[in-house]
């Protein structure tokens, strides 16, 4: 089994680039994920010819393109021995491609494979496309008749964390102030202008306890990641990053447990995250920073307790106390994370292992963490009931 | 004993859907009873009902009839709704924990615009009986 390396890395700055329907000129998704390929693959020091997988990210059901990956191919002039597919699973989507991506590489079908995937969506209404996205996250005939949206779930884990914890809606707010201080630093963040805490608290409910700054925007991306065996990395003479390790677990439930449990516990981060660490024979500890999936405030914090970086019920404490800031004890989402580096839902996980490897090989320029060599990124499924974990390596 | 039953002059934003097995439940809702399947070979309740039971993987299923009244676990209002959602917002909704063990999640009937309820207030499931059917929701139990 080979090592699996990230060797070139591609992203396209996250904002609104879909056209409004009827735009007299339209920017056509597999226009900007062809030039997002090249990029990524001159990035690794490769050619074309070295490219033998491709493992998408599909497209949003508002991409006019249908089967993208073997459309792509075509696009690309690209034979490829290895698999060419497009992979879905709701926010994991991005984390299945790059996965699926490195289990071609890990398996010896493909030297170099791409986990790539482009985003659009924000052509739609958030009100309209929540008409879709209300029955990704609920069961359509026992939920969604009640009307509860993806963040709506993060909502009531908020106030029950406060609840449970004795936390508060400033102490979350906190990590929506710390996020987009990282995102100032970031080039391709969408939001980058700093805020207050007052400046969050401020904003409108959208699901209470959380207001607008402390959910998701929604926005449009691609990325492109190219990875390949560890002997191809050497032979490149350039900083790498070596999946040190991997794990995954999926709790058997969507959304709530019918069995009453601590729903603010994580179960899943905590088991695929042991699962990682255990496979990389590192601990939570050793991590220089993490890149974390996290939708909503909430999310990072509780993300964040089950992955180890904080202590149980502390998670927002920390963000209080600047821990989980650049410079503090163990930053977290230096991308500014998804409030504030953006959310383009399908290709987010693979903003997240762009940031790492940004930051694994030293080219994060303002927001570099100093030495960093290794770190944690996560993924999740509905209301983090399932979630998959790696642990990264700087590699030179 | 029936639950309360509140007239609601609209349809459903969201019909569920139906299907020959799901049908007593919500014929039993509109009579003002909440029922779901318990197994009759592990005797644990599924919540919704099941024709499998999802514990063993039994179909020897039985419906049994809940107390509807439980303790509130979570509960959220939604400001931003979906576009079908759009004219009931803002939208309390909760996480229900009932007496016997089954967390479920539904309307939460309270003023939107006044703080939520705590959680752990003890609550109780009533019916929405809108033009087309039933739905349900819970509520605090109101004082004695």
């Amino acid at each position: 089994m080979a090592e699996v390396a990230i060797i070139g890395t591609a992203a396209l700055p996250v904002g609104k680039h879909q056209s409004p329907p009827g735009s007299d000129l339209q920017v056509l998704e597999h226009e900007v994920m062809a030039r997002l390929v090249t990029e990524a693959v001159t990035d690794a020091g490769l050619s074309k010819e070295d490219v033998e997988a491709l493992v998408f990210a599909q497209c949003r059901p508002y991409t006019l393109q249908k089967y993208f990956s073997t459309f792509m191919a075509h696009y690309l002039r690209l034979p490829c021995p290895g698999v060419v597919m497009e992979v879905l699973g709701n926010g994991m989507t991005g984390g299945y491609a790059f996965d699926r991506a490195a289990d071609e590489v890990r398996l010896g079908r493909a030297k170099v494979a791409l986990a790539l995937g482009i985003n659009f969506e924000t052509a739609i209404s958030a009100a309209e496309h929540a008409n879709s996205s209300m029955r990704a996250t609920g069961d359509v005939d026992f939920h969604t008749p009640f009307g509860f949206t993806p963040i709506s779930w993060y909502a009531m884990d908020a106030a029950r964390y406060i609840h449970d914890h004795g936390s508060s809606r400033e102490a979350l707010a906190a990590v929506a102030v710390k996020n987009r201080a990282h995102a100032a630093l970031n080039p391709i963040a969408q939001f980058r202008k700093p805020i207050t805490l007052a400046d969050v608290l401020g904003q409108p409910q959208i699901v209470s306890p959380l207001g607008l700054f402390e959910v998701p925007p929604r926005g449009d991306g691609a990325v492109c990641l190219v990875l390949a065996s560890e002997a191809v990395a050497k032979a490149t003479g350039r900083p790498y990053v070596l999946i040190r390790g991997r794990g995954y677990h999926h709790e058997g439930a969507h959304q709530i447990s019918e069995i009453p449990n601590d729903m603010t516990a994580f179960l899943a981060p905590q088991t695929a995250g042991a699962a990682a660490y255990a496979d990389a024979g590192v601990t939570a500890a050793d991590m220089d920073l993490a890149e974390i999936y996290a939708p909503c405030t909430i999310v990072e914090v509780l993300a964040s307790e089950a992955l180890g970086l904080a202590p149980r019920g502390r998670g927002a404490q920390a963000a209080v106390d600047g821990e989980t800031r650049l410079g503090g004890r163990i930053p977290i989402c230096t991308s500014g994370g998804l409030q504030s580096r953006g959310h383009p839902s399908y290709v987010t996980p693979l903003y997240s292992v762009f940031e790492l490897a940004e930051q694994l090989r030293g080219r994060a320029g303002d927001r570099q963490v100093a030495n960093a060599r290794l770190a944690v990124t996560s993924c999740e499924l509905g209301n983090y009931n399932a979630a998959l974990v790696h642990v990264l390596e700087a590699k030179s | 004993m029936s639950l309360p039953i509140l007239s609601i002059a609209r349809r459903r934003a969201f019909p569920p859907r139906t299907s020959r097995f799901t049908a007593p439940f919500w014929e039993s809702l509109a009579g003002g009873a909440l029922t779901t399947t318990a197994c009759a070979r592990c005797e644990k309740l599924t919540f919704p009902p099941k024709p499998i039971c999802p514990h063993c993987w039994s179909s020897d299923v039985r419906w049994i009839e809940l107390s509807a009244k439980g303790l509130l676990y979570a509960a959220t209002v939604i400001h931003a709704a979906p576009a079908i959602f759009s004219d009931e917002a803002p939208i309390p909704v909760c996480v229900v924990d009932l007496a016997e063990g089954l967390r479920i999640a539904t309307r939460l009937l309270v003023n939107p615009d006044a703080p939520l309820p705590a959680l752990d207030t003890p609550v109780e499931i009533v019916v929405l009986a809108y033009e087309d059917g039933p739905l349900f929701a819970a509520r605090p139990i109101p004082a004695a």
